[in-house]
């Protein structure tokens, strides 16, 4: 009989008559006690042994326990005190001794409830009385702590119950397995046993001469835990721009492109926002400290002032505010993207705009808002806009209802709203896919005649926005933004993050 | 977006509505664009809405809302308006920065407590929206019988008040909330009030202040006399609001009267008299009567009702949503049935007949129109730039590194100090910062002019992580080149850092080799000098003869500083050297 190396020693460790547990064979052969183990469980599957499993029961410090073995039992030391301050003769008054024995917190509690219990004495009305016959020394509960901090075993299961109340040690069980050599297992020995040879690795050396085909192969514990890998990875905030990004060109949308440090007139006049809108003053929007834009398309810009001041078409107004051409050639960072929107619909962006067409863009915006777990300075907007003629508010809400059922979002709501550049105006709202709640999650509508003609459009163009980390945080269920965006992100958590598809 | 708290029981009493309940309330006015935000502490209903419909700003707008959509009122409602009484007298001294006046008096008003708390929060919220913190608007209401007009002729019975400017020590008056007379420069620097809005006028030679017979009584946009407060005794109201734009404040007043009105107040006419029709006065004219509460008038086609909404409807139906939306309408059916729409003067939105279509809608409800997706074909692609950020993206994620995303927005510490380089020199990320005017806090204050100082930020913030740390960024840098329109020059970088026990210049070299690989680019690696690598392990990235990035392994300055305790190698390139 060939028997792998492993397999062989345990036989001839094991014994016919006295059951011999896995740690005193793998003492006994040097070989791992898991290998002992598996070794032992094939020898039982070719009826070489039999083996035996019991439950043994071992007990541990918990780190509550730990810090009583060295620090003395509450109880005790509150006895201690208490013996001190001459509680045999008189009660004292309880804070004193708390104060002495360095009892506070949760700790009080626990040395008053065991110190009646344990006969170290009485508690009247606030005060202490100490047992003079009582003795801390010997005190059962204190014993067991050491005895089990040395390894030693305690018999007395009411006094481990009681040490497991108090969660002063935890218990754990484990199964400990027992080797016999059957008969046929002696008659293999007394035939005697040849060890196969066995390899660690597959060298090259042992394909090309042939050897491997005489060779066993040690057995890997294949159930064991590798060392952690952490491969390269797409930032889940990238992989949710890409599924939006997916989404938009499969419905037809062309990616747009173009600056984030622009002229307030792409930023707002062009959105026909007036001059003095409130979004528009310095402490909402991140101006830069650089010179004015170099230039802005002459006509286009007295078009863009004639309809804030006068508005457009024979009845209708402008704004009562003040216009400046200063002030919209300022440069700020763009507080959303439709100024590359502005940009690509007055065809200075050089793209093609005849109608029909749809654009978008999943980019960067900047806002002068207070930073907390659901708002950042910069975040990304998802931008974008179908030009055609004759839309209806229907079909923006069928475009809108299309895209985020991609998303899992259904039953959406369109809540009449406001925006200075779109006309009627809609808040999106949808049901959080798990938590079921009514939540925020975009802000559309159809561009007004304001600003369609001053740029030169003469069809109609609806247009939508949203912020990505919203979404991001809808399908993550994130709670704090600023864990994943940013230099305070926690690669831990970026790197554990269920892949999404 | 506009805060508006309003009593709930006040409303049912306003609108007629005693059975409604706080929730179906709540969807009422939801559906009317109001949000329910939460309670005040007198258990109020906070509502949130868009700034357009300022006449919502208070309990009574808001009723007057419900009771149109619940079909009790119909069609435009003016309330009635007695003549002039009284004159405001505009004094040529008045500060050209300010000129303009309008108001009211309003008399027989029932101002319960739950009035005049409605009617101060009108005033506040107005202040804050239309007025713009009052720098274009402002409002004053005073207790009329305590002022005293002054007769401007003997045969006449119209009294008069003056809007003027004075010199900042001129006369004295008691402010609000204090029992002292100060001037009005006194107080822009004692009193509380003054001291807040103090900017609005501190830059003025002239102060505005409006006098009666008795003398200063109100100190516009900053604070009014004591003498002439308003309490819930108060009956009779004069109401003056100044200005930087006629029509604006014109139009608060107008918000003001229909709720005073629904109050049980007569509105009372005042004229204005300017010095003359020149100058600023050119186009509004030297003598106006106000409030003015005409209608306007505005034209729409059912063609573009019916485009707009994508339904069909009858005139009729149309008039009716109108008129359930406190419009009027009359129309002549033909070829192009043509609306002419009445617009009450309480309304501010309505700059163009777009915007009484989506009344139209809001009447019919919007959430009862079918969505069509639309029969419209395009083709759709992604941009060249992107396409080749996300090519490069997927090799650097391929040679192991974990992609990251950082803000484009850092402070000049971080940029250059603690990267041991000085912005407007020649190394590598060292351009000069476009900086922000006022930025949130200092960890913010300009565009990052290259990416490799948020990768050492991440580095820094995870010291606990396990390592390997291998991580890259490609994203936006940016510096000020006044050869740009914007005189921003923008790019995209690629950054990538291995932080590892054994990280080597080699290590980074071989990625950056794979890397120009991939996009068959032709790399070379002259040395060079960087502050932020190691001396004699820096290279220039030179991508088909063009210096375009820095390699090197990181000073160990730059590591303690950033509390590293192992090596790292580092590179960083703009992503448009890969471009063959």
């Amino acid at each position: 009989m060939r028997l792998p190396e492993s397999q062989l020693a345990v036989m001839e460790a094991a014994s016919a008559t006295d059951p011999t547990s896995v740690d005193s064979l793998a003492e006994e052969t040097g070989l791992k006690p898991e290998t002992v183990t598996r070794a032992a469980f094939d020898l039982r599957d070719e009826g070489l042994v039999s083996i035996d499993e019991t439950t043994a029961t071992s007990a541990e410090l918990t780190a509550e326990g730990e810090t009583y073995l060295t620090e003395g039992l509450p109880e005790v030391r509150l006895y201690r005190a208490a013996i001190e301050a001459g509680a045999t003769d008189e009660p004292v008054e309880m804070g004193q001794l708390l104060g002495t024995a360095g009892l506070e917190g949760s700790s009080v509690n626990i040395a008053l409830s065991n110190f009646a219990r344990k006969g170290y004495g009485s508690i009247d009305a606030g005060a202490v009385s100490a047992d003079p016959d009582a003795d801390p020394d010997t005190d059962s509960e204190r014993t067991a702590l050491a005895a089990i901090a040395d390894g030693e075993s305690v018999e007395d299961t009411g006094l481990l119950d009681q040490l497991e109340r108090r969660e002063l040690i935890e218990r754990s069980e484990r199964t400990v397995r027992s080797v016999t050599l059957t008969d046929d297992g002696v008659t293999a020995l007394m035939e005697g046993i040849e060890a196969a040879e066995t390899v660690d690795r597959l060298t090259p050396e042992l394909l090309t001469s042939g050897e491997w085909e005489d060779v066993e192969f040690t057995e890997y514990n294949v159930e064991a835990d590798a060392p952690e890998l952490d491969g390269g990875r797409k930032h889940i905030l990238r992989q949710t721009a890409d599924r939006v990004k997916d989404v938009l060109v499969g419905m037809g949308f062309k990616e747009m492109e173009g600056p984030h440090a622009d002229a307030d007139f792409w930023i707002n006049d062009c959105l026909f926002m007036p001059q003095d809108h409130p979004a528009r003053t310095h402490w909402d929007r991140f101006a830069l400290d650089v010179n004015p834009i170099g230039s802005v398309p002459e006509d286009l810009a007295g078009r863009v002032e004639d309809a804030h001041r006068n508005g457009v078409s024979e009845d209708g107004d402008g704004y009562h505010s003040p216009w400046s051409r200063e002030f919209a050639e300022a440069i700020a960072l763009r507080g959303h993207t439709t100024s590359l929107s502005m940009r690509y619909l007055s065809g200075y962006a050089g793209a093609d705009i005849e109608p029909p067409k749809r654009y978008f863009s999943v980019e960067k915006v900047y806002r002068n808002d207070t930073l907390d777990p659901t708002h950042l300075l910069e975040f990304f907007q998802i931008e974008g806009w179908v030009m055609a003629e004759d839309l209806s508010v229907r079909d923006l809400m069928g475009t809108f209802e299309e895209f985020y059922a991609q998303f899992g979002i259904t039953d959406l709501e369109f809540k009449p709203h406001y925006n200075p550049y779109t006309e009627p105006s809609f808040e999106l709202f949808g049901t959080h896919p798990t938590t079921g709640e009514l939540v925020e999650i975009g802000n559309s509508g159809m561009f007004r005649a304001e600003v369609l003609e001053p740029l030169g459009i003469e069809v109609d163009v609806m247009a939508w926005g949203l912020a990505l980390e919203r979404l991001l945080m809808l399908m993550y269920g994130f709670e704090d933004i600023r864990d994943v965006h940013g230099t305070l992100c926690d690669l831990q958590l970026l790197r554990e993050t269920e892949v999404l598809y | 977006m506009p805060v508006v708290d309003v009593d709930p029981d006040e409303l049912r009493r306003l609108t007629g509505a005693a059975e409604k309940s706080d929730e179906a309330l709540k969807t009422d006015l939801f559906n009317l664009g109001l949000e329910y935000e939460g309670e005040t502490e007198e258990g109020e209903m906070q509502l949130e809405f868009a700034p357009d419909r300022l006449d919502r700003l208070s309990v009574e707008g808001v009723a007057r809302s419900l009771r149109y959509q619940y079909g009790d009122d119909r069609g435009v409602y003016v309330p009635k308006t007695n003549d002039p009484d009284w004159v405001y007298e505009v004094d040529p001294d008045v500060p050209a920065e300010r000129p303009y006046v309008t108001g009211a008096v309003v008399r027989g008003v029932n101002l319960t407590e739950q009035a005049l708390d409605s009617l101060i929060q009108l005033q506040e919220k107005l202040h804050a929206t239309m007025g713009r913190q009052r720098a274009k608007g402002a409002i004053g209401i005073h207790d009329l019988t305590m002022l005293k007009g002054k007769v401007l002729a003997e045969d006449a019975t119209e009294n008069s008040i003056t809007y003027t400017g004075i010199e900042p020590d001129g006369d004295r008056f008691v402010p609000l909330d204090s029992d002292a007379a100060l001037t009005p420069g006194e107080v822009l620097t004692e009193h509380d009030t003054g001291k807040k809005f103090a900017d609005l006028v501190s830059e003025y030679d002239r102060y505005p202040a409006i006098y009666d017979e008795l003398g200063l009584f109100s100190f516009p946009p900053v604070i009014n006399g004591r003498r002439t407060e308003v309490s819930t005794d108060s009956r009779d109201l004069l109401i003056e609001l100044t200005g930087t734009d006629q029509w604006t404040i014109d139009h608060m007043c107008n918000i003001l009267c229909y709720a005073l009105d629904a109050r049980g107040g007569t509105i009372e006419e005042v004229e204005i008299h300017y010095p003359d029709a020149t100058g600023p006065y050119a186009d509004v004219g030297a003598e106006l009567v106000r409030p003015n509460l005409e209608t306007e008038e505005k034209e729409v086609s059912h063609a573009e009702i019916e485009r707009m909404l994508g339904i069909e409807l009858t005139a009729d139906e149309v008039v009716d949503h109108f008129e359930r939306s406190g419009l009027d309408a009359t129309y002549t059916l033909g070829d192009q049935t043509i609306y002419t729409v009445e617009v009450p003067p309480y309304r501010v939105d309505v700059l163009h007949p777009y915007d009484l279509i989506d009344d139209v809608g809001r009447a019919y409800g919007f959430n009862n129109l079918e969505p069509t997706y639309p029969d419209v074909g395009t083709v759709g692609g992604r941009h060249e730039r992107t396409r080749l950020e996300d090519a490069a993206r997927a090799s650097l994620i391929g040679l192991g590194f974990e992609d990251l995303l950082n803000f484009h927005m850092i402070s000049a510490a971080e940029n250059y100090d603690r990267m041991r380089i000085e912005p407007g020199t020649d190394d590598f990320g060292a351009g000069e910062p476009a900086v922000i005017t006022e930025p949130y806090s200092e960890d913010y204050t300009q565009l990052r002019s290259w990416v490799l100082p948020s990768l050492l930020m991440v580095l820094e913030n995870n010291t606990h992580r396990a390592y390997p740390q291998d991580l890259a960024e490609i994203g936006l840098a940016a510096r000020v080149d006044e050869t740009e329109n914007t005189n921003v020059a923008e790019h995209r970088s690629i950054a990538a850092v291995l932080a590892r026990n054994d990280a080597s210049y080699e290590d980074a070299k071989a990625r950056l080799q794979a890397l120009c690989a991939d996009f068959d680019v032709e790399l070379d690696t002259p040395a060079i000098d960087h502050p932020t690598f190691i001396p004699g392990r820096a290279a220039a990235i030179v991508v088909d003869g063009e210096h375009v990035g820095v390699l090197g392994e990181v000073h160990p300055a730059v590591l303690v500083e950033h509390d590293l305790e192992l090596p790292v190698a580092a590179f960083e390139l703009r992503l448009d050297a890969l471009v063959d």
